[in-house]
């Protein structure tokens, strides 16, 4: 145990040393605590909605107009209304066309956005140049000519235009009460979570199956391995490199979240979906996060022990990255199906309950003793890899050339045993 | 203390590359571990260490079950290895940590062997901005850093000018003076006859000879003469002996300043000079022959046809 704590303490050492490792720390951290704060010396009200000078229509400069959207209008049937058009289509100038030829001349040397030809009171023309995936201009002026269809109805039958558009829409007030979970407004920080597990799973996992197989590729491993037991190194190097990957993750995050909540009023709570995560959710993930982060960081420590030069470890650790890839993709497509057959079957399996588990927790129907059980599964297999892992590591300590495959390997460890 | 190797067996796969090694080594000694590539040695060295296990046989410190991690041990390994991108003194204090030593003995004795070593200079430098020769003997520095009682040198001369030669050679002299027990191991046999008292030869995983090294020089010496003249070549001579005294002697040997015969039969070495004088060789050297421990060596192991890869060791475990 002893041994442990040194080659935790040295290695540690190493990560916290590293001029890399904390510029990396400090320029995310840092550059998260900036952006979030922001609103505080900029204006962003455009984006945020909060403060900010009220604008109108006239306000506005001539230079500012300039850059607006121009469409034609050439109303043949004479029922539009410019006012009306210009609340259906904000920060648009509309320009009235002399004849269709000026229109399509207008949209063909690209003058105009697009134009319009009214025929009658239900039925016009849209001329455009390029049609793109998200043009609207026709669903917006079908909004408006069904207004102007029922003005001229109202006013052919005397009726009151105001007064029935008023009974027509009257608001509803809805008071929401949910006394489950908010599905939609948890699905953001979630989505963001599984894939900050994901990242550190990928990264970190990496690293250490290169810290490992670098001690191979230039022999120090040898003197190490006489030096103290296997056991001991490699469980010193992959919790090592864990707590590295949680301390740094933990201050980029935490900056980011503590910045956040400084400036949530400046940013008018939008980002609330994103950041304001809580408590509850928070500490699920630290506990199934880390102990998903520690199954997976054996893995690549047992890889990186199979390998005796850098540029075979990603050969190596194919496998083992295809399965991280399946249950990442897995697990952000069941996020939208939380109480669903497979997201459940997942939630238990160790290879997927750091994300799936406390996705469930924090948008889906969970019980205590699933949550439990979970727990319990996936640490009794971060033990077994551990054990595993430790093995696999002694077995090919010194063994130099070709990666050696997992069966070969798992065939050695039953043949010694 | 008493180091005993104890009928050893190994077998990588189907393979079995260790076929009962035994030898033994007290303190105050130094055992000379040798064989050709391939032979066995460090498999053997390995095992010792408990990086392998034995397949069968048993390793005796002062009679009891050899425990590595309860033992103080230095093991230079021939595959040389430490952390290139790191702090010399912080890498050596690291493994005194590992080896049992508390920090503040550990700094002592970096200090120390650096020192003794002449690399103190580089305490503060990065391993892998040390020339080849220094960045050995700060490796033989980690070797020793906790002061150990039983000291595996494999190869520790290789890669070493002269001058670094000789301070290596001090040390190792001086830690026999301190009655550790040294093991050591090395192709380079003039280093072998200097250190150490007792020998093991192993030839593809079988001890072929060990002993005290002085009663192996004697016994291999034994019957044997050398002799040259002033008025004949060797050649010329190697004939005038072979034709004019071929029932007291035969030649076994030509070196370059001398022949090497062997006494036939139960003919003593004085008939033979009785013989030798009345004839018309006039002597340049004449005594008894005593072998170097190549020759020995040579004798032993250097008969077999090319070097025997030790099954998977050499191989894999290079």
């Amino acid at each position: 145990m002893k041994s442990f704590w040194i080659v935790l303490k040295y290695e540690l050492k190493e990560y916290f040393a590293s001029k890399g490792f904390v510029a990396f720390t400090l320029l995310l951290a840092l550059g998260g605590i900036i952006l979030l704060s922001l609103p505080r010396f900029i204006d962003m009200s455009e984006f945020t909605g909060v403060g900010g000078k009220e604008e109108t229509e006239e306000s506005k400069t001539e230079e500012e107009k300039d850059e607006w959207d121009k469409l034609y209008l050439l109303d043949e049937a004479g029922v539009t209304d410019l006012e009306v058009l210009r609340q259906f289509f904000p920060e648009t100038e509309w320009i009235v066309a002399e004849n269709i030829d000026a229109l399509k001349q207008a949209v063909e040397e690209k003058e105009a956005e697009a134009g319009f030809v009214v025929k009658s009171a239900d039925a016009y023309d849209y001329y455009v140049y390029n049609k793109g995936m998200y043009d609207k201009n026709s669903v917006m002026f079908d909004e408006a000519m069904k207004v102007f269809y029922r003005i001229a109805y109202c006013a052919e039958n005397n009726l009151d235009y105001a007064e029935i558009t008023g009974m027509l829409e009257t608001p509803i007030t809805v008071n929401e009460q949910i006394l489950g979970k908010d599905t939609e407004s948890n699905y953001w920080y979630c989505y963001m979570l599984v894939i900050l597990v994901f990242m550190l799973i990928m990264l970190y996992g990496q690293m250490i199956a290169v810290s490992i197989t670098n001690e191979k590729s230039n022999r120090a491993i040898e003197v190490l391995v006489t030096s103290t037991s296997p056991n001991s190194l490699l469980f010193g190097k992959v919790i090592a490199g864990a707590i590295s990957g949680l301390v740094q993750s933990g201050i980029i995050l935490g900056s980011i979240l503590i910045a956040y909540q400084f400036n949530r009023a400046q940013w008018g709570g939008i980002l609330d979906m994103i950041f304001h995560i809580p408590v509850q959710v928070l500490v699920t993930f630290a506990f199934f996060g880390l102990g998903g982060y520690l199954f997976y960081a054996f893995l690549y420590g047992a890889v990186g022990a199979l390998v005796s030069k850098m540029e075979d470890i990603s050969k190596s650790s194919g496998g083992l990255m295809t399965v991280i890839m399946v249950v990442y993709f897995f697990s952000l497509i069941q996020l939208a199906n939380i109480d669903g057959p497979i997201i459940k079957v997942l939630s238990f399996l160790p290879i997927s309950s750091y994300s799936t588990m406390f996705a469930r927790i924090a948008m889906g129907s969970v019980s205590v003793a699933e949550i439990v059980i979970s727990f319990l599964i996936l640490v009794a297999s971060i033990i077994g890899v551990g054990i595993l892992g430790a093995k696999l590591y002694r077995m090919g300590t010194l063994r130099y050339g070709n990666p050696i495959k997992l069966s070969t390997a798992l065939k050695s460890i039953r043949k010694s045993e | 203390m008493k180091l005993e190797v104890k009928e050893i067996y190994k077998s990588f796969e189907e393979k079995e590359v260790l076929h009962g090694v035994s030898f033994e080594v007290e303190s105050g000694r130094a055992l000379g571990l040798l064989g050709r590539n391939g032979a066995g040695k460090t498999t053997t060295i390995r095992i010792l260490m408990d990086v392998f296990h034995a397949n069968k046989g048993e390793i005796l410190l002062d009679g009891k079950p050899f425990n590595r991690g309860k033992s103080s041990i230095g093991y230079l390994p021939e595959e040389r290895g430490l952390y290139p991108k790191r702090i010399v003194t912080e890498q050596m204090i690291y493994l005194a940590n590992l080896r049992g030593l508390n920090t503040a003995d550990a700094k002592k004795n970096t200090e120390k062997w650096l020192k003794r070593l002449e690399v103190e200079e580089y305490a503060k430098r990065k391993l892998e901005t040390l020339s080849k020769g220094n960045q050995q003997k700060v490796q033989l520095a980690a070797t020793l850093v906790c002061d150990p009682d039983i000291v595996i040198l494999d190869e520790p001369f290789s890669g070493l000018d002269p001058v670094n030669s000789q301070i290596l050679k001090d040390v190792v002299n001086e830690l026999i003076e301190d009655k550790k027990i040294v093991i050591f191991s090395s192709h380079q046999m003039s280093y072998v006859e200097e250190f150490c008292d007792n020998i093991a030869v192993i030839n593809k995983g079988n001890v072929v000879l060990d002993g005290n090294l002085k009663e192996i020089k004697k016994d291999y010496g034994k019957n044997r003469l050398i002799l040259s003249a002033e008025n004949y070549d060797l050649s010329a001579l190697s004939g005038k002996v072979s034709k004019e005294f071929g029932g007291f002697v035969s030649v076994t040997g030509k070196k370059k300043e001398f022949l090497i015969l062997e006494l036939a039969g139960n003919t003593t070495k004085k008939e033979f000079v009785q013989a030798l004088s009345s004839s018309d060789i006039d002597i340049e050297r004449f005594g008894r022959y005593e072998p170097s421990l190549n020759d020995i060596f040579v004798s032993k192991v250097g008969d077999e046809d090319g070097e025997e890869e030790n099954g998977e060791n050499d191989k894999k475990y290079a």
